[in-house]
């Protein structure tokens, strides 16, 4: 049986907006919950970097809303999560569930792909499998062949020939040391907060021509999802190119995170929210 | 040469982002930036004195090689040094 790992998260109110939990938040908690069941089940993250030279660049993330939570719901919301080895090593992924005694607000996944640091001061490192003393430290039913496949591309192609294109907008940004992680390298979840400024922005400039556009603001993500290619450093300057589409009934964001030079996206994300009036199966 | 260090390198060169080398080659304006930037050298290269395989290297925007690194490298050209990578 997999192991899993459950504990307590005291809620304070920045975790939250006016409609529901932040999902830069969200994924905080995820990376957190990988390193609290690394730390408790297989080998701490610290260590893992210090002594093993084994680090972890995010690959894939998501989180579906089974339904909006308020500041007020709850002193503490449970976190539960479990990781584990897929792609025979080539990655490893946590999935976890946030929840109180109303039920389940939120279940997410990440996907990390495994690297060997070589030893230098700015944690540089390649794409590699895990090696053979971390891969000891997994039971046999937390390890699969199979890797995690991402259903951003698929999604973002789907929703760009099936949807109805609503708007556009471009929005710049620099990267800053508070977004940013131990080597200088962005914190992974500060792409949730992007592709939300992003939308913000694009609501605001074209929601006078477009009004179902603000049911965006006024409600919470029901579903995100995020890939990763390449990441962002300190004080590199990017543009967030946010394009909003009807489909299914649904209003549907996609974010391209892209360097100001960059011909490709460094970083994809999808956000979907139910359409006002609109049902979300 | 213009040397351009990037996002994760900055620490190591005291946050200058573009740093003014004379040097006849890419390979030897990295060299003497990490002799003026001591603890750019740890990052830089390997213990045989290498270029880690961790870090790209542009010159006038063009990807170099690891063997292309002798490339001769003139006042006007510009050298941008990034790290591809890093695990934290």
């Amino acid at each position: 049986m997999p192991r899993w790992c459950t504990y307590e998260v005291p809620v304070d109110t920045g975790m939250f907006s006016p409609v529901g939990l932040q999902p830069t938040a969200v994924l905080r908690l995820a990376f957190n919950g990988a390193a609290q069941w690394l730390g408790r089940h297989a080998i701490s993250h610290r260590r893992l970097v210090s002594e093993h030279k084994t680090g972890f660049v995010i690959w894939s993330a998501s989180f579906i809303s089974d339904r909006p939570v308020s500041f007020f719901d709850a002193d503490c919301l449970e976190m539960r999560v479990m990781g584990r080895v897929c792609g025979g090593g080539t990655q490893f992924a946590c999935e976890g569930q946030l929840f109180g005694s109303f039920g389940t607000a939120v279940h997410v996944q990440a996907t990390c792909v495994p690297l060997r640091l070589d030893g230098d001061a700015a944690l540089s490192g390649v794409p590699a499998r895990l090696c053979p003393e971390v891969m000891a430290s997994f039971l046999p039913d937390e390890i699969e062949t199979l890797p995690h496949r991402s259903p951003v591309p698929g999604l973002q192609a789907v929703v760009a020939r099936e949807g109805i294109l609503l708007a556009r907008h471009e929005r710049q940004f620099t990267i800053h040391r508070h977004q940013c992680e131990v080597a200088d390298q962005w914190f992974w979840p500060e792409a949730a907060s992007l592709a939300s400024g992003g939308r913000e922005d694009l609501i605001r400039a074209d929601a006078d021509s477009v009004p179902t556009l603000r049911h965006a603001l006024g409600t919470t993500v029901r579903r995100l999802d995020l890939l990763f290619n390449r990441p962002f450093f300190l004080f590199d300057q990017g543009v967030v190119v946010s394009s909003a589409h009807r489909w299914k009934g649904r209003l549907v964001f996609i974010h391209e995170l892209k360097g100001i030079d960059d011909d490709q996206a460094r970083a994809l994300a999808i956000e979907q929210f139910a359409a006002a009036g609109g049902s979300w199966n | 040469m213009k040397l351009r260090v990037n996002g994760a390198l900055l620490r190591f060169t005291d946050y200058r982002r573009v740093i003014t080398i004379a040097a006849p080659t890419v390979e030897a304006g990295l060299t003497a930036l990490a002799d003026q930037y001591q603890p750019l050298r740890k990052v830089l290269f390997d213990r045989e004195g290498k270029v880690r395989a961790t870090h790209r290297i542009f010159l006038n925007g063009a990807p170099l090689e690891r063997e292309e690194l002798s490339s001769p490298a003139g006042e006007a050209d510009s050298v941008d040094l990034l790290l591809a990578i890093s695990g934290g």
